[in-house]
């Protein structure tokens, strides 16, 4: 999902160590669809609890976070609010894609194609109200800053990065740069690997930032016009683009005709879902929110262990040693100081 | 345009190899008299000020200030295909946003790598009023350092007119290290009043290996809880010197 930009972005590769001290504005949704659909077992089944609540997103939640802790990276996570009218189009799109995941996992597990399965199972990943209730009391007893977006996370994550309250947004998407973020890092995983798709493959994923700046200096287009950009390439508003036009042609028609008004004016046949303009503004103009603050707190033990072990029923060993990763960061990061203290009047 | 020519191939890569620790794209202001970089590393906790004269090189030509950006892990790569008693051009011309690298001696290889978008935010710096200042044996403070590492992943480091003790504590064991002044580690030591500050040792421990390539003797300046500035003399008016930021000790 999320705008196909991948080849025309230029990235530096860095080390999660490079991080450290900075602070990190991760879009919630993004990241707990990717434990949902990760943390499965062989034959593709979700973890859960005695009871059958699935605790996936828990598990991915509570490790990723005590490891970035642990390097000293501040985590804030957005949640997704109410999505824009217009993003039906593409809601229904991917609620087909899991109905129809569903029956080819069911009938895969049914005759015992284990791998096949686990890949369907994959593709079937729900959010819940309940898995979203259960992430944010989790990150609350972990002392970590969620933050309610208005509608689109990652617009808001942008707006706090541009408001320099968080110094990057998470995300494996790139609609983060269309909505404005300054500076984007992709592939904040624990393992550094990541499985391919139907494969029993795994490459090496490395953290990657991603600048704005960068970005448009690269490609000779002004912010405006990225965004044109990628709307003739297809956005969650109008997932399909417009056809026949990839990345490289639409940064060659962008740039021949200025505008995507320019560019509409010369192509036949092309229909949008909704009117462009408005596509336009939702990234121009997001809606997002002053209201929110960004503490970091030390973790509830006795909370954690109550919620995860007592009601969730993970392993208490698990839990105390993402304990003692995230107190040691806790540690290290009132000890570490940088040099900025240093350069005003002398003491 | 920019052109200068190196015979000791060996300081060159040493040098940015000191420079590759804390800084990923390096900005260097060049001028008709001498190259600089000011930097900190991402993090912020440390800083390199490092200065050369035309002097150093065997050539210098440089027509107007300029800044130059490299990827300094990338021409790493490069310089360290010169053997002994090859030469290395680095050329910059206005024509091309590209830097040269010209290896001569047993045979002729010229590469080309991108140059990026200078940094423009200068890093100030550190104002600190040092209450001790030692100077130290690159070898001596290696070995120290190497020590500590042993047992912990900071040091505290501490000065009285006597001696510097170097006291590191890990979660299981301990390690004190004295210096004592007059010794072959420490050749000289001042001190205006008794001075403790910690410092992560990861850093330490890098900047010292690398920089002590380029230099035998360092000059180190500390007072209480204050960053600590390590200056690794180097020939002919050049300057090597870091600053890192303390830490607190939270009990």
């Amino acid at each position: 999902m999320g705008v196909n930009l991948k080849d025309l972005i230029p990235k530096t590769q860095v080390s999660l160590h490079d991080l450290t001290g900075k602070s990190i504005a991760v879009d919630a949704y993004n990241a707990l669809y990717q434990f949902l659909a990760i943390i499965r077992q062989p034959d593709g089944t979700p973890l859960k609890d005695k009871s059958g609540r699935i605790t996936s997103h828990l598990s991915g939640l509570l490790y990723r976070t005590s490891n970035l802790v642990e390097i000293g990276i501040k985590v804030a996570y957005v949640f997704d609010g109410t999505p824009p009218a217009m993003k039906e189009v593409e809601i229904k799109r991917r609620m087909k894609t899991k109905e129809e995941a569903t029956l080819k996992y069911e009938k895969a597990l049914a005759e015992g194609r284990i791998e096949e399965a686990h890949s369907y199972a994959q593709a079937t990943s729900r959010l819940k109200d309940y898995m979203e209730e259960d992430s944010k009391r989790l990150l609350e007893l972990l002392g970590i800053p969620w933050i309610q977006a208005p509608s689109e996370g990652e617009a808001q994550a942008a707006y706090m990065t541009q408001k320099k309250a968080t110094d990057f947004c998470v995300s494996q998407d790139y609609d983060s740069l269309l909505f404005g973020a300054p500076s984007l890092i992709r592939n904040v995983t624990i393992s550094g690997r990541r499985k391919l798709p139907r494969k029993a493959v795994y490459v090496d994923v490395v953290p990657e930032v991603v600048e704005l700046d960068k970005v448009l200096n690269e490609l000779g287009v002004s912010y405006e016009q990225f965004v044109d950009l990628g709307i003739l390439v297809g956005t969650d508003y109008n997932p399909e683009g417009v056809r026949g036009v990839g990345p490289k042609t639409a940064l060659k028609l962008i740039r021949e005709h200025g505008s995507l008004d320019g560019v509409l004016k010369h192509l036949e046949d092309v229909s949008f879902p909704v009117e462009p303009q408005r596509i336009r503004d939702v990234f121009l103009h997001p809606r997002v929110t002053d209201s929110f603050t960004l503490r970091w707190l030390d973790p509830d033990v006795y909370g954690l262990i109550d919620f995860l072990c007592r009601e969730r029923d993970f392993s208490e060993e698990r839990v105390k040693r993402a304990l003692v990763k995230i107190n040691k960061g806790i540690m290290e990061e009132k000890a570490r100081t940088t040099l900025d203290v240093f350069f005003g009047s002398s003491t | 345009m920019f052109s200068v020519k190196m015979t000791d191939t060996k300081l060159l890569k040493d040098m940015f190899q000191a420079i590759a620790i804390l800084v990923d794209e390096a900005t260097f202001n060049v001028n008709p008299e001498n190259i600089q970089l000011r930097a900190m590393d991402p993090s912020r906790v440390a800083m390199i000020d490092f200065q050369w004269p035309k002097t150093i090189f065997d050539e210098y030509q440089c027509d107007q200030p300029q800044k130059i950006c490299v990827n300094i892990a990338e021409l790493l790569k490069l310089l360290r295909r010169t053997g002994r008693d090859e030469t290395v051009q680095l050329t910059l011309t206005p024509d091309t946003p590209k830097l040269q690298i010209t290896i001569t001696g047993k045979y002729t290889r010229t590469f080309n790598m991108p140059t990026l978008e200078p940094q423009e935010e200068e890093t100030p710096t550190p104002k600190i009023t040092f209450k001790t200042e030692a100077k130290a044996t690159t070898e001596g403070l290696k070995q120290a350092i190497e020590d500590a590492q042993l047992v912990s992943d900071h040091v505290r480091v501490e000065a009285d007119p006597e001696k510097i003790t170097l006291q590191a504590t890990g979660d299981l064991m301990g390690a004190t290290i004295e210096l004592k002044k007059g010794s072959d580690a420490l050749l000289d030591l001042q001190t205006q009043e008794p001075s403790k500050a910690t410092f992560s040792l990861s850093y330490l421990a890098e900047i010292i290996k690398a920089a002590s390539a380029t230099s035998e003797i360092a000059t180190l300046q500390f007072a209480n809880d204050m960053p600590i500035r390590i200056d690794f003399h180097q020939p002919k008016e050049g300057k090597l010197t870091f600053y890192l930021a303390p830490r607190i000790e939270v009990e």
